[in-house]
C-alpha cells in the first residue's frame, strides 16, 4: 500500500520485539516479528487479532512504552528508538495520547485533575491545565462530571474521561488498547463512535487495538495480526479516501 | 512540578500509609533525640561526679622540661575568657615541730590573702597568712597537732629553722584543688625565699569559671604561653577522670550512632514499602509522560515532607521521653537533675537530620520508582518482586566492611583517635545488615522450623512472603538486628569493663576496713587528703589490728607528662596490689624492691613509655630518674598512674602520708575494730568503711553508670520494637491484595492472623539470630577499640543470659508487634482488598 510521505504520521519498519526467556516466563518469545506499518494523519486504524497475536505489544511499541528489538518506529519523522528515556517521556506526554482497557484513572484525583495530569507533568500551572482539561472533557461530553472522583463514575464515563486525558495535550496520535474491553455493548458503541467523531470532525489520528472483530469493524482500516506478523491490512469499503 | 495535589490527595485517601511513614520517622527521630539527650545527661552526670572531686575546675601551667620555672615567664592570663584567677604555686617538703611532735609535711606557697578574698580558700578560723613568719594549717592537721590560731610551730626548711605563727585554719575541702595533699599553707614569696628559690614557682593553676569553658580557656591560655611553658588539665583530677569516662563515652557514642542507623533502617524500609505499594500507580504516571526524574523528585519530595513532619513530632516525643530517662540516669549517677540541659541545637538538628535521613532513605526507593517499567502499570497482574540481591548493595557492603576494618586497624595502631572507631563501627553494622540478604534464606528456613507442623500452610506462605523480597526482609530484620546487636554487644562490653574495674579494686583494696580522707576512695581516688601520718599511728595502736597498709597518692610528672603517683606497700606472702601485664609477679616484686616503678597502661599508651625505659619522675619539685619495670592494669585516675613502693616514694620524694589506710584485723577481730576505728576517723576527719560497705558503694557507683547505659539500651530496644510494629503494619497494608486473594480462595481469617504472626515470629527469630552474631562482633569491636583507651585488653566473657534475654525479647516484641496488623489483615474487606491498587 503506497502512502504519501508528507501525510504519514507513524511509520513502522521491520519492527521486531523479542522477550528474553526470563521476561517471557521461562521461554523466549517473539511477540512482534518484522511488522511494517504506516499510519496517516487523521486515520482511524484498528489492529485486531487473537490473544497472543502481538497486537498489544505492537501498540506499546508505537507509543514508546517499550523499545523494539530491531527495526524502527518513527512518529512525525522521529525514530523513537533513538530517544533517551527522558525525551521519550516528553514525547509520550505531548504527542501521544493513551487509552487503556481499565481506564487507569488515578483514584485520588477528580476527573478534571486526572485529565489535566499530562499538562501538569509538562509544567503547566494547575489552573491553566484544568481549564484545558475541562475543554477536553467537553469534547467527550463529560464536562458535567469534571469534579467527580473516578469511583463515582460508571465504566463508560471513566473511559470517556480517559479519552479526554488522551486528547488534552493535543497529541499527534491516540493509541487505545482494548478501550471497550471492560465496557458493556452500549458503552462500547459510544466509545467507538466517539473515536470516529474525533477522527472525522477534528482530524485526530487514532490507532485502536481490539480482539473484538465487531469493534474493529467500526474503524475504516483494519490491520489483522497473527503470530506477531501482519496477516492482512484492509480498508473498509466506503471509508473516506485519504 | 505541580504534583503536590496528587500527593495531598493520596495522603487524604490513604492516610494509613502516610501516617505509618510519618510514624516511622517520628519513632526514629524520637529515639535519636531521646538517646542524645539521655547520653548528654549521662555525660553531665559523669562530669558532675568528676567536678565533685575536683572542686574547682582549673588548668595547670608548668615548665615543659619539668621542675620549677621563673614566674616572670608567666604571661598575663587573667583576662582570658572564662578565667577566674591565676594562682602561682610553690611546693616544699618540710618538717613541722610542735613540742616533741615532729611531722613531715608538704607546704604550699600561695598568695593566701588574695585566695581568701576571692573565695577560693575558706578559713574556718583566723585570717590569711601574709608574711615570712605566718602560716595557715589544714583543719585536720591543726586538730592532730592540737594547734589553733595564734599558736606557734617550728618549721624546718632549707635555710634552717623558723618559728612561725598559725594565723588561720583552712577548711580541708577548700585546699583540695591546689594543695596536692599539703597541710601547710604559706606565703609564696616567703616559702620560695626560705627554699633559696625566690622568683621560682612549681606551677600556676589557672582557675576557670566552669568545666564547660575549660577546653576553650585551655586553648586560649596555651596560645599565650611561651615555648618554655605548657598548659594542661591538672593531673589526678578530671583529665584523668575524663580518660576513664572516655570508655563510657565511647559506649554512649556507639549507642547514639546505632540509633541513627536503626532510624535509617526504619525510615528506609517505610519509604521502600511506601513506593512498592504504589508501583502500579507510578508506572501509570510514567506512561502518561512523567520523566524518571520527575518521579524521583516526587518520591524524594514526599519523603522530605513526611520526614519533616515526622521529625518534628519525633523531636517533641523524644524530648518528652528523655526527661524521665535522664532524670533516672541522674539519680543513678547521684547527680542533680538540674545538671541535665537540653542543648538548644537538639531540636533543629534532629528535625534537619530526620528530614535528611528520610530523603536519603527515600532516594533508593525513588530510583526504583523512576526505573519502573511503564508496562508494569498496564499489566493486569502485579509484577513479581525481584528476588535477587542487587550487586551494588553487596559491593557497598563489602566496601563498608573494608572501611570499618581499616579504621579499626588504625585505631589499634594508635594512628587515629579511639573515638574514630564509633563511625567505623556503625559502618560495620550497616555493612552487616547489607550482607544479611545473602544468608537470609538459609537463616529464615532454619527459623521457620520452630513453627509447629500443624501450621505448615501458614508457615509455608509466611516463609514465601519473607523470601520473595530478601532486601526488604533484610531492612525489616535490620531494625531488630541493630537493637539485638546493640543489646548483646554493649551488654557484654559494659559488664566486661565493669568486671575489669571490680577485679582491680578487689586486688588493690584487700582489707577488712578502709580509712580514707572523705572523697578519696569514694570518688575514684583522685584527690589527695591531708596528712594521715598521725592517723596511721593511731590505727596501728589499736588492739586487734593485724596490719595497716597505706596508699599514698600525689600528682606528678613522668617524662614531662602529667600523671598520678601511687605509693603502695608490697608485703611478702601477699599478692601484689597491682595487675602486671605480660610479666610474672615475682619479677615485678623484685623490681619494685630495687626502687623501680610500674606504669599504668593508659599512661604508657599516652606517653609511649615502655617497660624497661628510664623516665624522669617529678613530684613536689623533686626530679629523679626511675626505671619502669612493667606496665600494670590500673584504674587510678584512668590508668595514668605511676606505681611504686611506699618506702621508695618516701625516700625519693618525701612522700610521707598515706591517703588511704587499709586495715587488716587479726583473725576474728574485724568486728571489734569498728568502734576504735570510727573514733580515729572522727578525730582525723576521715571516712571509715568496711570492705563490704566499700564494695557496696563501688557496686552502687558502677551500677549507676551501668544503669545509665542500660536504660539507653532499653530505649533502643523500645524503638526497635516500635519500628518493627510499624514495619509489620506497612507490610500488611502493602499485601492487602495478596491477603484478599488468599481469603477469596478460602483461607479463614484465623489462618490469615496466624500467617501474619508467624511471619513476624520468623522475622524476630532471624533478627535475634543475626543480632546475636552482630552483637558478639560488636562486643569484640568495642573491646578492641577501647583497648587503646584503657591501654590493656579487657577479658571478654561469653554471657548466655544476655544473649537469651535479647533474643527472647526480639521474638516477643515482633510477635506482639504483629498482632494488631494481623487482626486487621483478617478483617480485610474482600472486595476492597481485591481492588487495591
Amino acid at each position: 500500500m503506497e502512502r504519501r510521505v508528507d501525510v504519514v504520521i507513524l511509520q513502522v519498519e521491520h519492527v521486531r520485539k523479542a522477550f528474553a526467556p526470563a521476561e517471557a516466563g521461562g521461554t523466549g518469545v517473539t511477540a512482534v516479528d518484522g511488522v511494517d506499518l504506516a499510519v496517516e494523519r487523521s486515520e482511524f486504524v484498528a489492529i485486531t487479532g487473537s490473544s497472543g497475536s502481538g497486537k498489544s505489544t505492537l501498540l506499546h511499541l508505537l507509543g514508546g512504552i517499550t523499545r523494539p528489538t530491531s527495526g524502527s518506529v518513527r512518529l512525525e519523522g522521529v525514530d523513537l528508538a533513538t530517544l533517551g528515556d527522558e525525551a521519550l517521556a516528553v514525547v509520550r506526554r505531548r504527542r501521544i495520547g493513551f487509552v487503556f482497557q481499565r481506564y487507569n484513572l488515578l483514584p485520588e484525583l477528580s476527573l478534571v485533575e486526572n485529565v489535566a495530569l499530562p499538562l501538569v507533568l509538562d509544567g503547566m500551572r494547575n489552573a491553566a491545565a484544568e481549564e484545558r482539561a475541562r475543554d477536553a472533557l467537553a469534547r467527550v461530553g463529560m464536562d458535567h462530571r469534571a469534579g467527580h472522583r473516578p469511583d463515582a463514575l460508571s465504566g463508560g464515563e471513566q473511559q470517556r474521561g480517559a479519552i479526554a486525558r488522551a486528547l488534552v495535550a493535543g497529541p499527534a496520535i491516540v493509541l487505545a488498547d482494548e478501550p471497550t474491553g471492560a465496557l458493556d455493548s452500549a458503552n462500547s458503541r459510544r466509545v467507538i463512535e466517539l473515536f470516529r467523531e474525533l477522527v472525522e470532525r477534528e482530524a485526530q489520528t487514532v490507532v485502536l487495538v481490539t480482539h473484538d472483530p465487531a469493534i474493529a469493524a467500526g474503524a475504516p482500516r483494519v490491520v489483522r495480526m497473527r503470530d506477531g506478523r501482519v496477516e492482512s491490512d484492509t480498508i473498509a469499503a466506503g471509508a473516506p479516501s485519504r | 512540578m505541580r504534583l503536590w495535589r496528587l500527593l495531598l490527595r493520596q495522603w487524604r485517601l490513604r492516610p494509613g500509609r502516610a501516617l505509618a511513614t510519618v510514624g516511622s520517622v517520628a519513632v526514629a527521630v524520637g529515639a535519636v533525640v531521646a538517646t542524645w539527650v539521655s547520653a548528654d545527661a549521662s555525660r553531665a552526670g559523669y562530669r558532675r561526679l568528676t567536678e565533685t572531686v575536683e572542686g574547682v575546675p582549673s588548668i595547670d601551667v608548668s615548665a615543659v622540661t619539668g621542675g620549677r620555672f621563673d614566674v616572670g615567664l608567666l604571661p598575663r592570663l587573667a583576662d582570658v575568657g572564662g578565667v577566674r584567677a591565676v594562682v602561682p604555686l610553690f611546693y616544699r617538703p618540710t618538717l613541722l615541730r610542735v613540742g616533741e611532735k615532729r611531722v613531715r609535711e608538704i607546704a604550699v606557697g600561695v598568695d593566701a590573702e588574695n585566695l581568701v578574698a576571692i573565695g577560693l580558700l575558706t578559713l574556718v578560723a583566723g585570717r590569711a597568712c601574709s608574711g615570712p613568719d605566718e602560716i595557715i594549717l589544714d583543719q585536720s592537721l591543726a586538730a592532730s597537732l592540737e594547734r589553733s590560731v595564734d599558736d606557734e610551730v617550728i618549721l624546718f626548711v632549707r635555710r634552717g629553722v623558723r618559728r612561725v605563727t598559725v594565723t588561720g585554719i583552712a577548711e580541708s575541702q577548700s585546699l583540695k584543688w591546689f594543695a596536692e595533699g599539703a597541710g601547710v599553707v604559706a606565703d609564696i614569696a616567703a616559702l620560695a625565699e626560705m627554699s633559696n628559690a625566690l622568683g621560682l614557682v612549681d606551677r600556676a593553676r589557672v582557675v576557670v569559671e566552669s568545666a564547660t569553658v575549660r577546653p576553650s580557656a585551655l586553648a586560649a591560655v596555651a596560645a599565650r604561653l611561651p615555648p618554655e611553658l605548657v598548659g594542661e588539665v591538672p593531673a589526678g583530677r578530671s583529665s584523668m577522670a575524663e580518660d576513664m569516662l572516655l570508655s563510657a563515652n565511647l559506649g554512649l557514642d556507639f549507642v547514639t550512632g546505632l540509633t541513627v542507623a536503626m532510624a535509617w533502617f526504619i525510615v528506609g524500609n517505610a519509604m521502600l514499602m511506601n513506593v512498592s505499594e504504589r508501583r502500579r500507580q507510578l508506572s501509570l504516571v510514567r506512561v502518561l509522560g512523567a520523566t524518571a526524574r520527575q518521579v524521583q523528585r516526587f518520591i524524594v519530595g514526599e519523603a522530605a515532607i513526611l520526614g519533616g513532619v515526622g521529625a518534628l513530632l519525633g523531636a517533641v516525643g523524644g524530648l518528652a521521653a528523655a526527661g524521665p530517662i535522664a532524670a533516672g540516669i541522674s539519680r543513678a549517677l547521684q547527680a542533680p537533675v538540674s545538671t541535665i540541659e537540653v542543648r538548644p541545637a537538639v531540636v533543629p538538628v534532629a528535625i534537619a537530620l530526620g528530614t535528611l535521613v528520610a530523603m536519603a532513605a527515600g532516594w533508593w526507593p525513588a530510583r526504583q520508582a523512576a526505573a519502573i517499567d511503564p508496562l508494569e502499570g498496564l499489566s493486569q497482574a502485579p509484577a513479581p518482586p525481584a528476588r535477587g540481591v542487587p550487586w551494588r548493595m553487596i559491593a557497598g557492603a563489602l566496601l563498608l566492611w573494608a572501611v570499618a576494618a581499616g579504621v579499626l586497624g588504625l585505631v589499634l595502631s594508635g594512628r587515629v583517635p579511639p573515638r574514630t572507631a564509633v563511625p567505623a563501627g556503625i559502618a560495620m553494622m550497616l555493612a552487616f545488615v547489607a550482607t544479611t540478604p545473602l544468608i537470609l534464606p538459609a537463616v529464615a528456613r532454619l527459623a521457620a522450623r520452630v513453627i509447629p507442623a500443624r501450621w505448615r500452610l501458614e508457615r509455608t506462605l509466611a516463609l514465601e512472603q519473607i523470601l520473595r523480597q530478601p532486601v526488604r526482609t533484610a531492612l525489616t530484620t535490620g531494625v531488630m538486628v541493630v537493637a539485638v546487636s546493640n543489646g548483646i554487644g554493649l551488654g557484654h562490653a559494659i559488664r566486661d569493663n565493669v568486671d575489669d574495674v571490680l577485679r582491680w579494686y578487689a586486688r588493690l583494696l584487700r582489707a577488712d576496713w578502709v580509712l580514707s580522707h572523705a572523697g578519696v576512695v569514694a570518688n575514684g581516688m583522685k584527690a589527695s587528703g591531708p596528712t594521715l601520718v598521725q592517723a596511721e599511728e593511731d590505727v596501728k595502736a589499736i588492739p586487734g589490728v593485724d596490719r595497716v597498709e597505706g596508699i599514698g597518692i600525689a600528682t606528678g610528672r613522668a617524662n614531662d607528662n602529667a600523671c598520678v603517683i601511687v605509693a603502695c606497700e608490697v608485703h611478702d606472702g601477699e599478692p601484689l596490689p597491682v595487675d602486671p601485664v605480660g610479666i610474672d609477679d615475682t619479677t615485678v616484686r623484685a623490681a619494685l624492691e630495687r626502687g623501680e616503678a610500674l606504669a599504668g597502661t593508659a599512661l604508657a599508651r599516652r606517653t609511649g613509655i615502655k617497660a624497661g625505659d628510664e623516665v624522669a619522675v617529678e613530684v613536689y619539685g623533686r626530679t629523679t630518674r626511675m626505671r619502669i619495670a612493667a606496665l600494670v592494669v590500673d584504674y587510678t585516675s584512668g590508668g595514668s598512674s605511676l606505681v611504686m613502693r611506699r618506702d621508695v616514694a618516701r625516700r625519693m620524694f618525701g612522700f610521707e602520708a598515706a591517703d588511704i589506710l587499709l586495715v587488716k584485723a587479726a583473725p576474728g577481730r574485724a568486728a571489734d575494730l569498728k568502734e576504735p576505728l570510727a573514733a580515729v576517723a572522727e578525730k582525723r576527719t576521715m571516712l571509715l568503711r568496711s570492705f563490704g560497705e566499700l564494695k557496696q558503694f563501688i557496686d552502687f557507683t558502677v551500677g549507676g553508670i551501668v544503669a545509665s547505659l542500660q536504660s539507653i539500651l532499653f530505649l533502643g530496644f523500645v524503638v526497635g520494637s516500635l519500628g518493627v510494629a510499624n514495619t509489620v503494619t506497612m507490610n500488611v497494608l502493602e499485601k492487602r491484595r495478596t491477603l484478599g486473594l488468599l481469603r477469596a480462595v478460602g483461607m479463614t481469617s484465623r489462618q490469615v492472623t496466624r500467617m501474619v504472626v508467624i511471619e513476624s515470629v520468623i522475622l524476630g527469630i532471624v533478627g535475634g539470630l543475626l543480632g546475636t552474631l552482630g552483637g558478639l562482633v560488636t562486643a569484640l569491636y568495642i573491646q578492641f577499640s577501647s583497648q587503646p583507651l584503657l591501654g590493656h585488653p579487657v577479658r571478654m566473657s561469653f554471657r548466655p543470659g544476655v544473649i537469651i534475654a535479647n533474643v527472647l525479647a526480639a521474638i516477643l516484641v515482633t510477635a506482639l508487634a504483629a498482632w494488631i496488623p494481623a487482626r486487621r489483615a483478617a478483617r480485610l474487606d474482600l472486595l476492597q482488598a481485591l481492588s487495591a491498587e
